[in-house]
């Protein structure tokens, strides 16, 4: 079903112009150089230290590293990171 | 951006967080909706969050689920601020006592002038201000406008046309028209006219009284022109003469002209020189050349400054040179005397009445010695010779 459900979504988003993000439930990240990250879409906080923030997603994790982190802002669904930002990375279980 | 204004509003606490399990902690504030931001690890044991006031309870109790510690580290935002400012309380005091007295004072009245009005009428108007309430120190907020106080102090003032009032900011100007109560003439006791001078009678113009003279009369001083004795001889009235008795009197005035004289004048090449004069001691700013000018006369003007009434050791000074030229003028004889008659007269129309005339002149005398021409100059003028002289009434008549 879930197959299914994923199939009709990607077909949605080529044919159909839809924005990914929304069709896909995937988050929607947007990086100011490397001072911030503004994740939308997130399903909470995995861990979070002064070098990095693992958040979970719908799929897998996202792994944010850098230095002098600060979570200036954090809401159910986005967040907005400070610091020096030096990699991304998505992990998949 | 708007939630950060209203945080600050509120106000929040800056917090510290000891434990382990910081991450999960969010999460659970996330879900049960309290809102924390500026999350900063500080090591692995502790994060520092900002949360609103409102919330600081039910986070505690979050906390206290997930045993984690809690420390107040800082508050922050207007109510904070305000219990801060409060304990300053005499701060605020003093800045809003400020502004208060400022204000009083902005409104009081400093300071009241008169323009226009003479001595006894400023007094009387100072007095009736007073009366209506504009004095020295009170509220100008308590008192009628302008309008209103020019309107009363117009009726309360009889001597006066108009009176008008404007305000500068703290001061008040009363701006006078004086009323001008035409003189009252003169009552005059009966009286004769007599001459003042040794004259010939040129004409008369009587308005009261009997003229006794007539024209080309030869009079002395004080003989008798126009009596004030009227009407009948045997029983005269009194009045008071009054009338214009012209005559011709010789007038004599000796004038010297010198033929030959040197004058200064300016050239009108002038430099100015400033110094500033410290001590006694002239230091020169502006102004270095002394014009190189072949005569010259110097002015120094000095303007001291005061502290007060003392005398500052510092003053300003100018300096002014200007060139000056020798000239020469020699008059012939014939020019002498024709300067000397103008001398003469000049002289002579100085010391006469507004409405005498001269009728004539004549060179009397002519000498010339020692480089000098020597006038002796006649003039015969007409003029009002006629003065008063009261009747002393008589007891009984």
């Amino acid at each position: 079903m879930g197959k299914l459900r994923q199939q009709v979504s990607k077909w949605m988003m080529q044919n159909l112009d839809l924005p990914a993000d929304v069709v896909m439930d995937l988050p929607r990240i947007t990086m100011i150089g490397q001072l911030h990250i503004y994740i939308e879409n997130h399903r909470g906080v995995k861990a979070f230290s002064n070098e990095q923030l693992k958040l979970k997603l719908k799929q897998g994790t996202l792994v944010i590293s850098g230095r002098e982190f600060v979570i200036k802002t954090i809401l159910p669904e986005e967040i907005l990171l400070e610091g020096s930002i030096s990699s991304v990375e998505f992990e998949n279980e | 951006m708007k939630n950060k204004w209203n945080n600050h509003l509120k106000g929040y606490v800056r917090i510290e967080i000891v434990g382990q399990e910081s991450s999960s902690f969010i999460n659970t504030c996330l879900q049960s909706g309290i809102q924390i931001w500026d999350i900063k690890p500080i090591d692995g044991k502790r994060v520092e969050v900002s949360i609103s006031v409102p919330d600081v309870q039910r986070a505690k109790a979050l906390l206290k689920q997930n045993k984690l510690k809690i420390r107040i580290k800082d508050k922050k935002g207007t109510p904070f601020l305000l219990k801060k400012m409060w304990k300053r309380n005499g701060f605020i005091m003093g800045m809003v006592s400020f502004v208060f007295i400022l204000f009083l004072l902005s409104n009081m009245i400093w300071n009241i002038n008169v323009v226009g009005a003479n001595p006894k009428t400023e007094y009387e108007l100072r007095k009736a201000a007073f009366e209506i309430g504009v004095k020295k120190g009170k509220f100008i907020f308590l008192l009628p406008n302008v309008r209103e106080i020019q309107r009363q102090l117009t009726e309360k003032m009889g001597n006066v046309t108009w009176i008008g009032v404007t305000q500068h900011g703290t001061s008040y100007r009363f701006e006078v028209v004086e009323k001008e109560i035409p003189k009252e003439k003169k009552v005059t006791g009966p009286r004769h006219l007599v001459a003042t001078k040794q004259a010939v009678i040129h004409s008369l113009f009587v308005e009261k009284g009997q003229p006794v003279v007539a024209a080309n009369d030869y009079v002395k001083k004080g003989t008798l022109l126009v009596s004030g004795y009227i009407g009948k001889e045997k029983k005269p009235e009194l009045v008071s003469a009054k009338g214009k008795v012209f005559g011709e009197v010789w007038y004599e005035s000796k004038v010297e002209i010198p033929l030959n004289t040197s004058f200064q004048t300016y050239t009108g090449k002038f430099k100015n020189r400033h110094y500033v004069s410290l001590f006694g001691l002239n230091i020169p700013i502006y102004g270095f050349s002394d014009g190189e000018f072949q005569d010259k006369t110097e002015t120094l003007n000095e303007s001291p400054l005061y502290l007060a009434k003392w005398k500052m050791p510092f003053s300003y000074i100018k300096k002014e040179i200007r060139e000056t030229d020798g000239v020469k003028r020699s008059y012939t004889k014939k020019e002498a005397i024709q300067v000397g008659k103008k001398m003469a007269k000049k002289e002579l129309l100085k010391k006469l009445p507004v409405d005498a005339k001269i009728k004539g002149e004549k060179v009397w005398q002519q000498k010339v010695s020692n480089g000098k021409v020597k006038l002796t100059m006649l003039y015969q003028v007409i003029e009002n010779i006629a003065s008063e002289q009261p009747i002393p009434i008589q007891q009984g008549e």
